[in-house]
């Protein structure tokens, strides 16, 4: 006893028609219909964030989204972060994205697409937070891996590199490590 | 994955359309709003659907408005993100914004609503669980069962209110207004006082149907010395239930003088619990002067008489109920700032 | 060439490093930030059916009968299978093989496998399940320990030959009795470890296909795919040849994925069956009840000191609860005594482990295996043996220092050591000196050190073969690829091999690909687990570099007609050290190289050397290398709620070598992280009915970013002299001080000794009372 609905969705910029059930959620939608796997699923109902995605710019949780619930709003998912900053003129990754790969915040990866997202949500909003507002930002995204430093490391990196501030050398660090290089002194998308 | 079981979905665009197809559904509907909720309820399967009413299109369901007696009037579909930080609320009910700030974590925030929270199921240990889970010790009185696993022999489920802005609202005297299809008998429309919403059934601890829809929370004008706080014992800093939570209301007068107080614990049981009598020992004190420190200190000694937690939600309930004053101490603490 | 072979730990000129040392973006990671990499549930492949699992409601029982008769007319199934499908038993340690897929003739805790679906889709498969109808003769079931070890009917293993025990180990060096009477004081007290689990995010999955001449290739979660190879291969009956294990991009592990699981068998046996590509995702909650994660033990220590300080001897007693299977348990059980015997050097020491089989979900290999359990009774007594007789508990661990090119009590070879190091660091950073003992009521400090492997040379089942090898593959377009059987789950292992290639041959880090954890494109390595990976695929990778290197040089040389020592492989270019401006670009040199060769190659391989005590059990523990650790840990405890804030925990770790400082901070970060939280948030237990108490992400909290206090990882390099580079591990070792040094914490800022894990704030509030109470008989202070 459930519907098949034809929905008209909007996602990462994007107007796409599909089909379906009534009680798929929008993660299974986004992931085994349309083919957007980066999305992930933790925990199954809502405990962990790893399947959070952008709803109208803000952090939601899509596996407590109903597929059919989603026309109207526009959805981006991890796999939207680079084309819209591309579209935006920007060039090579979003900051977001950049800053957690040269921070190291990226070890098993699984949370990392909803984290990014979360703090991709917390600087459109607030494009200077502090630690304090940075952590609590990402508190509904659980990471098993890092402990959060780098995670945060990277939010402060891409903060301080919007702002054109120096960046905090890590406890570890003797000096800058993420602009370390092989084949050229600058940081960024250059390997 | 967890999957949800089938359903259908139908998503009106007014109140009138959506008490129509929950009365359509025969008491097989179910309400979605924020889904934060209900799907992980569906998921587990101790609530049961065949039609989910969305409420995601109903326009007149939202926003939070200053209503002619200086009051609130707010839409239960309003975001607790919204509700936490909206200038209207941070001031004219403090305590609400306080709790709506504290539910779950961000996204769940974001995602959930007032009325949502108002409107939360009960919680226990033994009833948010898979359907594997609960088979495999016979379920539970709340769904399926005929035990009850947190009082031996009990014959009345004991899962707890849960819900952080129940305890503010109750507070601020809100009152709510809700709607049923109109029927020969009347338009369906009724408004019920916060506190008559809840019953003592942790089955279902409201005296509305499931299908029975909130149309709008009214919080009445406070004063001007009116203070509200509401404090929130959980593990992490995040996404966690309350495993206690208290609101407390001080009115003050103009010299600084308690004219009324007020304090509502949550996550005890079926319903909020309303420490009355020990509150009313604040009146007449002042913050700052030693009648006021003892009174606290009283309030607090009957605060831990009155409120036994059980074992329903998870955490040591013993624990829980030495923390009951020193919350009632922290809620009354926020009030003031 | 020898596997054995040293490389020295400098760099391969002789000058100054250009790759290693460096913190290199990781090589998967941008596939990570842009949701590309494809993890096990992310394989879609055309007409995949859907497999779930039938698991038993008790948590032991006989099973009379099964029925499937329903389930398979339901439209949409097409196969449902039994124990009686896949009878043979596996284990990852070939000596205690109890595991079956799906139960046979009994199950042994609620959520033990019972029978699986394959159906065209999940919700299928699922309404299938419910219809699979089983008849169970409940059984008595065990929950505690200590009475496993004394009835032993119904065994939880019949053929097991000790009852329910399973394992014992009794070792003991020196006189341990000599030595208490010998000591100034000596305490005694009972310790308790609770149980946690890994909760890797990505819950296990696999995905198996068939193909029409009998190949078998099967996607998994998991860690080890060499041994998941053998055992799925040697269950289902097919050569090993002819099943292709291949780890996709793994969504952490921790241990937990370090097993083969019921879900590798049910998809291959699915697919031969069904002839279809089938899937099997875990929901949360199954993950909860596969857990392998780590034994709650309870422990008696004795140690006794000299007034100086000096350690004299310990003697230890364990009874390790391992839940329903053996999984890694006999290894748990030596660990749990064999890897003490650092960084502290004693001259006598006992211990007495023994594991036993409950009803609940098997325990296994979490993060520091089997040691992290110890080490926490360990700690917090040598804290009280300092306080009892009044030295700094971080000159007390200095003056027992173990020190370097040594031998633990129970013969395990220790190379470096920087543990020293590793005081220094943490005592300045945490500005010890001047605030221990000093801070505020609720506010304290605490030290802790620890000492673990870097791998082991017990390769689990007996052979001579290396325990790590590579294959690197020289393109002419300048490209070279590496084939690593070893496991990259999130650790880094791949961008490790990369950064090896990168300094050897003077590669840019963008004309180096891993393919790793395939088993028909790469050699065998043994998976990760025992902290092993850098270590032994680094100097495998190392040992192919050299050959291949050799024969570019050669060849150039050849062609140049200069002496060999002449070529010189910088980055991206290859030049005469007489004459620099002779030089051709690397791309170049592989031409050079393939025209005088013949198409170009090479193969690496790492073995350990012979190590580990004379004595049954003596290689157990017995690594090539050894990592050591120490932490202070800063804490808030809020005397009302008894709640612990947790503030910061700095982190020094001797790595040998930092071959990647930001990955291997990382790790550190990580460990401390997950140690740390899990004392005060984590508990992995039953109720009374046998059933997992809270099996979702809600009830078993994580911590959250708010939650977790401020790391600060302190890198010191001891320089191995076996190590790649010299390096060792970094991602266990830096666990296992968090939960004493908390302890030690908490006494610092209250005065009271928590010996019994988690941490509740009840516990808490329980220990101030008495605290409170004894303080006002003896009319002493709080704190």
């Amino acid at each position: 006893m459930s519907s098949l609905i034809a929905l008209e969705l909007m996602i990462n910029g994007d107007r796409m028609r599909v089909s379906a059930e009534a009680h798929w959620t929008l993660l299974e939608l986004l992931r085994y219909e349309i083919g957007l796997t980066g999305s992930k699923q933790g925990c199954d109902k809502g405990d962990c964030g790893a399947c959070t995605v952008l709803v109208d710019g803000k952090p939601q949780l899509s596996c407590l989204i109903l597929a059919g619930t989603a026309p109207g709003k526009q959805i981006q998912t991890i796999e939207g972060l680079q084309p819209a900053h591309r579209k935006a003129g920007g060039t090579g990754l979003d900051p977001v994205q950049d800053a957690f790969d040269r921070c190291g915040a990226l070890q098993c990866g699984f949370c990392q697409s909803g984290m990014m997202l979360s703090a991709r949500a917390l600087l459109n909003e607030n494009p200077t937070p502090d630690r304090a507002e940075i952590r609590e930002a990402l508190s509904g995204n659980l990471c098993r891996c890092t402990g959060y430093t780098q995670i945060v490391e990277a939010v402060e990196l891409a903060v301080a590199e919007s702002v054109g501030a120096e960046p905090k050398t890590p406890s570890w660090a003797k000096d800058k490590p993420w602009t370390e290089s092989l084949s050229s002194k600058k940081g960024g998308g250059d390997q | 994955m967890l999957r949800l079981p089938k359903f259908n979905l139908v998503s009106p665009k007014s109140i009138d359309e959506v008490v129509q197809a929950l009365a359509d559904s025969k008491g097989r509907g179910r309400i979605l709003a924020g889904g934060t909720d209900l799907l992980p309820n569906l998921k587990h399967e101790f609530i049961e659907a065949d039609i989910v009413v969305s409420l995601g299109e109903v326009d007149e369901l939202r926003g939070i408005e200053v209503s002619a007696d200086g009051g609130l009037s707010i839409g239960p579909l309003t975001s607790l993100a919204d509700i936490a930080s909206n200038e209207h609320v941070l001031r004219i009910a403090p305590a609400l914004a306080q709790a709506a700030g504290t539910v779950a974590g961000p996204q769940h925030r974001i995602m959930g609503t007032i009325g949502g929270n108002v409107m939360l199921d009960t919680r226990c240990q033994w009833i948010n669980q898979s359907h594997f889970w609960r088979s495999s010790l016979g379920f539970c009185l709340k769904k399926d069962g005929t035990a009850c696993h947190v009082v031996e022999g009990g014959s009345r489920c004991v899962a707890a209110a849960s819900n952080d802005t129940a305890a503010a609202l109750a507070s601020l005297g809100a009152s709510l207004d809700f709607q049923n299809a109109p029927t020969e008998h009347g338009d369906g429309k009724r408004t019920l006082e916060f506190e008559a919403l809840f019953k003592a059934d942790g089955a279902w601890n409201k005296k509305v149907t499931p299908t029975e829809l909130l149309t709008r929370i009214h919080i009445p004008a406070t004063p001007r010395g009116h203070r509200g706080g509401y404090v929130k014992l959980r593990l992490r800093g995040s996404i966690d239930f309350p495993l206690l939570g208290v609101a407390s209301r001080l009115d003050l007068d103009e010299a600084g003088k308690i004219e009324h107080a007020d304090l509502v614990v949550i996550a005890l049981q079926a319903r909020p619990t309303r420490v009355r009598k020990a509150a009313k020992l604040l009146i007449g004190t002042t913050p700052g002067q030693a009648n006021y420190d003892t009174a606290v200190a009283q309030v607090m000694d009957a605060a831990y008489k009155q409120c036994t937690p059980l074992p329903n939600i998870p955490g040591d309930h013993e624990w829980r109920q030495e923390m009951v004053p020193v919350y009632v101490k922290r809620a009354l603490a926020a009030a003031l700032g | 060439m020898g596997a054995r072979d040293q490389h020295g730990s400098g760099a391969p000129w002789g000058d100054d490093f250009r790759a290693v040392g460096k913190s290199l973006r990781k090589i998967e990671g941008l596939s990570k930030a842009t949701g590309e990499a494809v993890y096990a549930d992310d394989i879609v492949l055309p007409g995949m059916l859907h497999a779930k699992t039938l698991r038993s409601p008790h948590a032991h029982a006989r099973i009379v009968s099964i029925d499937a008769s329903k389930a398979l007319a339901l439209e949409g199934v097409h196969a449902v299978i039994t124990g009686a499908d896949l009878p043979t038993k596996y284990g990852v340690i070939p000596w205690t093989k109890d595991e079956n897929a799906l139960a046979v003739d009994k199950v042994r805790f609620i959520g033990d496998e019972v029978a699986a679906v394959a159906a065209v889709d999940e919700d299928t498969a699922n309404a299938a399940v419910r219809l699979i109808e089983v008849e169970y003769e409940e059984l008595y079931s065990y929950f505690e320990p200590e009475e496993s070890l004394e009835r032993h009917e119904p065994a939880i293993h019949e053929k097991n030959k000790h009852g329910n025990v399973s394992k014992h180990v009794e070792l003991d060096f020196g006189d341990v009795d000599a030595a208490f009477a010998s000591a100034d004081v000596v305490l005694e007290d009972d310790f308790v470890f609770h149980g946690s689990t890994h909760a890797a995010i990505e819950p296990h999955c696999a995905v198996a296909r068939t193909s029409a001449d009998g190949l078998v290739t099967l996607w998994s979660s998991t860690q080890i795919t060499h041994y998941v190879q053998r055992e799925v291969s040697r269950v289902l009956g097919i050569p090993q040849s002819r099943l292709r294990v291949i780890q996709p991009v793994l969504g952490g592990a921790f241990g937990g994925k370090s097993d083969p699981f019921s879900l590798e068998f049910v998809v291959s046996k699915l697919a031969l069956i069904t002839g279809r590509p089938v899937k099997m995702l875990w929901t949360r909650e199954e993950v909860f009840y596969a857990h392998r994660g780590r034994h709650p033990m309870n422990l008696r220590y004795k140690t006794g000191v000299t007034k100086d300080g000096q350690i004299t001897g310990v003697d230890a007693k364990i009874l390790i609860d391992g839940g329903s299977y053996s999984s890694f348990g006999l290894v748990t059980t030596y660990y749990s005594g064999q890897l003490l015997t650092g960084p502290y050097d004693f001259p006598s020491y006992r211990f007495n482990s023994t594991r036993v089989f409950t009803n609940k979900p098997p325990c296994g290999p979490k993060r520091g295996h089997g040691s992290v359990q110890p080490r926490f009774a360990f700690e917090i007594q040598l804290d009280e043996l300092a306080e009892a007789i009044d030295m700094d508990p971080i000159e007390l661990r200095r003056k027992n220092d173990i020190g370097e090119s040594t031998k633990t009590v129970n013969g395990q070879r220790v190379t470096s050591n920087g543990f020293g190091r590793c005081l220094d660091e943490v005592e300045r950073a945490s500005e010890w000196k001047s605030r221990r003992g000093k801070l505020p009521m609720g506010a304290g400090l605490g030290v802790a050190g620890s000492m673990y492997i870097s791998g082991t040379n017990y390769p689990i089942y007996p052979n001579d073969m290396p325990q790590a090898g590579i294959q690197l593959k020289v393109d002419r377009s300048g490209l070279v690829t590496a084939f690593t059987g070893g496991n990259d789950i999130g650790q880094g292992s791949s961008s490790v091999v990369r950064t090896i290639l990168c300094e050897e041959l003077g590669l840019d880090p963008l004309d180096v690909r891993v393919v790793a954890a395939d088993t028909d494109l790469c050699p065998v390595d043994l998976g990760a687990y025992s902290s092993r990976v850098t270590f032994m695929v680094g100097n495998a990778t190392i040992d192919a570099c050299r050959k291949l290197r050799k024969l570019i040089v050669e060849a150039v040389a050849a062609k140049w007609e200069i002496d060999a020592k002449r070529v010189y492989l910088g980055t991206g270019e290859v030049f005469d050290t007489d004459e620099r401006e002779t030089k051709i670009t690397t791309r170049e040199a592989f031409e050079i190289a393939e025209a005088f060769h013949d198409t170009l190659g090479s193969t690496g391989a790492y073995n350990t050397p012979t190590l580990g005590g004379d004595y049954r059990g003596g290689s157990i523990g017995a690594s090539p290398a050894y990592s050591f650790t120490a932490h202070v840990v800063e804490v808030d405890v809020d005397t009302e709620t008894g709640m612990i804030d947790l503030k910061n925990v700095w982190v020094a770790h001797d790595c040998g070598r930092a071959l990647n400082p930001m990955l291997v901070a990382g790790q550190m970060e990580g460990s401390a992280y997950m140690g740390i939280v899990e004392a005060v948030f984590e508990n992995h237990r039953v109720n009374r009915f046998g059933l997992h108490s809270g099996p979702s992400l809600l009830d078993y909290p994580l911590a959250t970013s708010v939650d977790t206090p401020e790391l600060h990882a302190l890198i010191v390099e001891s320089i191995d002299p076996e190590g790649p580079y010299g390096g060792k591990e970094a991602g266990e070792g830096p666990l296992h001080p968090a939960l004493p040094a908390l302890s030690n914490a908490i006494f610092d800022a209250v005065g009271i000794r928590l010996r019994e894990l988690p941490f509740t704030p009840g516990r808490v509030l329980a220990a101030l009372r008495e605290k409170a109470a004894a303080d006002s008989q003896t009319g002493g202070t709080s704190c």
